[in-house]
């Protein structure tokens, strides 16, 4: 009987605590780790942000047109603190892989492994968001202004696809970039390009058939340029 | 850098020359209807006033396909036709060049003022290529006040029609004369005298890769000698008259050229205008005589659209810098019904300093902000020419004084916010 308690109860219970025991180092390295993250990711924010309202980054993200992005998607109050944000985060995420790779648990270090290595994916998808989103602005406003100076009808018609289709093209290189499901998007992205083209081809040709029967007159048998009533120099 | 202007051929044609005294420059591109006649009015003026000093005419080419530089060479005058009180000790040299730089009037002026340089010149000229109503007493009146007078700089006074040279009467006068506190009434005529140290200064300035090598030569030229405290005046030269349009111009391209030129000196001269209080006249030579002007037919309907467009779809740019109770104001003004349609002077002077400041904060990329001006603009030219359709020349004039008064009325709103950081503050005024 005694040697029954000794086997199957008590053995079992040193065993678990032996491995509480083992385990608990490294569970307290993890707390301490995280709480050491949030609190060291809350000192850089504040420093960050302080810093960079300083060195007038607002200002320099207001001309590059990155805070105008940031206030259309609620991001945050400004760059600044959108900045010290990213570092409050990476601060954070450290040592939430920190405090994971301190468990002695095979899984956990698989799983700090493997983030390590789809870390370059995700910053470069991030890049081409960025990146895409400001060229989408920049040649949406291109257009528009462009369009309206040269009194098209449909110039924010214009200008808005523009950024659309940019933007189209920045999503699917990011998340191409990311992997996900790349030939899925690819063949999507290809039939909804082709779609909308075919769909503008097909309501150009049957809803405007004037229109289209002229623009291709004008292409091809071009009227005899006229003088315009407006002969106003400006400078 | 400026040695590089010059090739070989040209060098050795100045050499031939010899030193000369004056400098008649005159751009051109695809000019080939109006500029043998310039070049025989410069060639009579200096035959006639001048005939005591060595002179030289320089056409500074773009690059015409018209046959532009053929006229020129061609262009000669029948000294028997000309009746010279005196007769010319030296002969009028020319010269047909073509200029190199990005093309533009302003690469062409600094070709012309390297030859001046070249040639050891006291007194430099430049006149346009698309003149019609150049005669050569223009020779003397712009190039006198610098030979005999000891002005730098000469500036054109002409008798242009009401609705010629709107971007002159909408911003670049009454804006310069506000800044700067000269009223120089035709900032950006595009005929000029000065003396050589002033086509020196503007030579040895790093200036030619910018606004500068376009439309910007003129208020570049005419900021720069007023900030810089050479002295100036101004020639009354009569009608202006020209070819009705400048070949490829594009209304948006050209005021990016003018108006961004005037916002960026504007920076380039911070330390200087906002000291200047008041503008003051300056002085005007010749006898301003009475001229009749063409009509300029002007589609006033067109104007109004494209301004009504501008409010309606640029919005969203103009938020970014434009306040909110201005662009209310922009709305309420693209809502009126056409016969009275007005864009009042102290909105416009107060739009003009919104697109200012956002040019010195970099609130959007330059081009676009400038281009963006281009629908207001047109709002203005329709104002303009509605509220002037009966009025003369004198009665526009005066209307033209009142703008430049308001602009200055509303510059210290302009140097109060020009410190301050986009969104500190932005005015409701």
């Amino acid at each position: 009987m005694r040697q029954f308690w000794e086997w199957s109860i008590q053995g079992p219970l040193r065993e678990l605590a032996q491995e509480a025991l083992r385990t608990l180092p490294g569970l307290i390295a993890t707390v301490i780790l995280v709480a050491l993250g949030f609190i060291v990711g809350w000192v850089a924010k504040q420093v960050v942000y302080r810093l960079l309202r300083v060195m007038r980054f607002d200002r320099l993200c207001d001309r590059l047109g990155i805070s105008a992005v940031i206030e259309g998607l609620g991001l945050a109050r400004s760059s600044s603190y959108l900045a010290g944000q990213v570092v409050e985060g990476l601060f954070v995420i450290t040592a939430l892989l920190a405090g994971l790779n301190a468990l002695p648990s095979n899984i956990s270090r698989n799983l700090v492994e493997r983030f390590f290595t789809y870390m370059p994916h995700l910053l470069a998808a991030l890049g081409v968001l960025v990146l895409g989103t400001l060229i989408s602005r920049f040649l949406g406003r291109s257009v528009l202004i462009a369009s309206v100076n040269a009194h098209i009808p449909s110039a924010r018609l214009l200008g808005g696809l523009t950024r659309f289709f940019v933007l189209s093209l920045t999503v699917v290189a990011a998340l191409d970039e990311l992997g996900i499901s790349r030939t899925t998007i690819i063949v999507a992205f290809a039939i909804l390009f082709g779609g909308v083209v075919t769909a503008a081809a097909i309501a150009f040709g049957l809803g405007a058939r004037d229109l289209a029967n002229d623009v291709l007159k004008t292409q091809f048998h071009p009227p005899p340029k006229q003088e315009t009533d407006d002969s106003l120099r400006h400078v | 850098m400026s040695q590089e202007l010059l090739t070989d051929e040209i060098k050795q044609q100045l050499g031939g020359v010899g030193p000369v005294e004056i400098v008649v420059g005159i751009p051109s591109y695809n000019n080939v209807r109006t500029i043998g006649r310039v070049v025989q009015a410069a060639q009579v003026g200096l035959l006639k006033y001048f005939p005591e000093r060595r002179a030289l005419i320089v056409n500074s080419d773009g690059g015409s396909k018209d046959g532009t530089r053929q006229a020129v060479e061609e262009a000669n005058v029948d000294s028997q036709q000309v009746l010279l009180v005196r007769h010319a000790l030296y002969p009028v040299h020319r010269l047909t060049t073509p200029y190199h730089g990005i093309p533009g009037k302003g690469s062409a002026f600094r070709t012309i003022f390297r030859i001046a340089e070249e040639v050891q010149a006291t007194a430099c000229a430049v006149v346009d290529s698309d003149l019609r109503s150049i005669t050569p007493e223009w020779i003397d009146l712009l190039l006198r006040p610098v030979l005999d007078l000891e002005f730098d700089y000469v500036a054109p006074y002409y008798k242009r029609h009401k609705y010629d040279g709107t971007i002159t009467n909408s911003i670049i006068y009454p804006l310069t004369s506000a800044l700067y506190g000269r009223r120089i009434r035709q900032p950006i005529g595009g005929e000029f005298g000065m003396a050589a140290r002033v086509a020196r200064h503007y030579l040895g300035r790093d200036v030619w890769n910018t606004e500068v090598a376009g439309y910007g030569i003129d208020i570049w030229m005419t900021t720069t000698a007023i900030a810089e405290g050479f002295k100036v005046c101004q020639s009354y030269l009569g009608a202006k008259i020209h070819d009705a349009k400048d070949p490829g111009a594009d209304l948006s391209t050209m005021l990016v050229q003018v108006v961004g030129s005037v916002f960026r000196l504007m920076e380039d001269y911070m330390a200087v205008w906002p000291r200047v209080a008041a503008s003051e006249a300056v002085p005007l030579f010749g006898f301003p005589f009475e001229v009749g002007l063409e009509p300029v037919p002007v589609n006033v309907a067109r104007m109004r659209d494209s301004f009504r467009q501008g409010c309606r779809d640029l919005t969203s740019v103009y938020q970014a810098f434009v306040p909110q109770g201005r662009l209310a104001e922009l709305t309420a003004c693209a809502a009126l019904a056409d016969d009275v349609f007005v864009l009042p002077d102290e909105l416009w002077a107060n739009l003009v300093y919104d697109f200012a400041l956002a040019y010195h904060r970099r609130t959007l990329d330059r081009g676009h902000l400038v281009k963006s001006l281009t629908p207001l603009y047109l709002g203005w030219v329709a104002s303009f020419a509605g509220q002037t359709a009966y009025e003369t020349g004198a009665q526009v004039e005066d209307r033209i004084e009142l703008l430049r008064q308001v602009y200055e009325q509303l510059k210290p709103r302009l140097i109060q916010e020009w410190g301050l950081e986009a969104g500190e503050k932005r005015s409701e005024s």
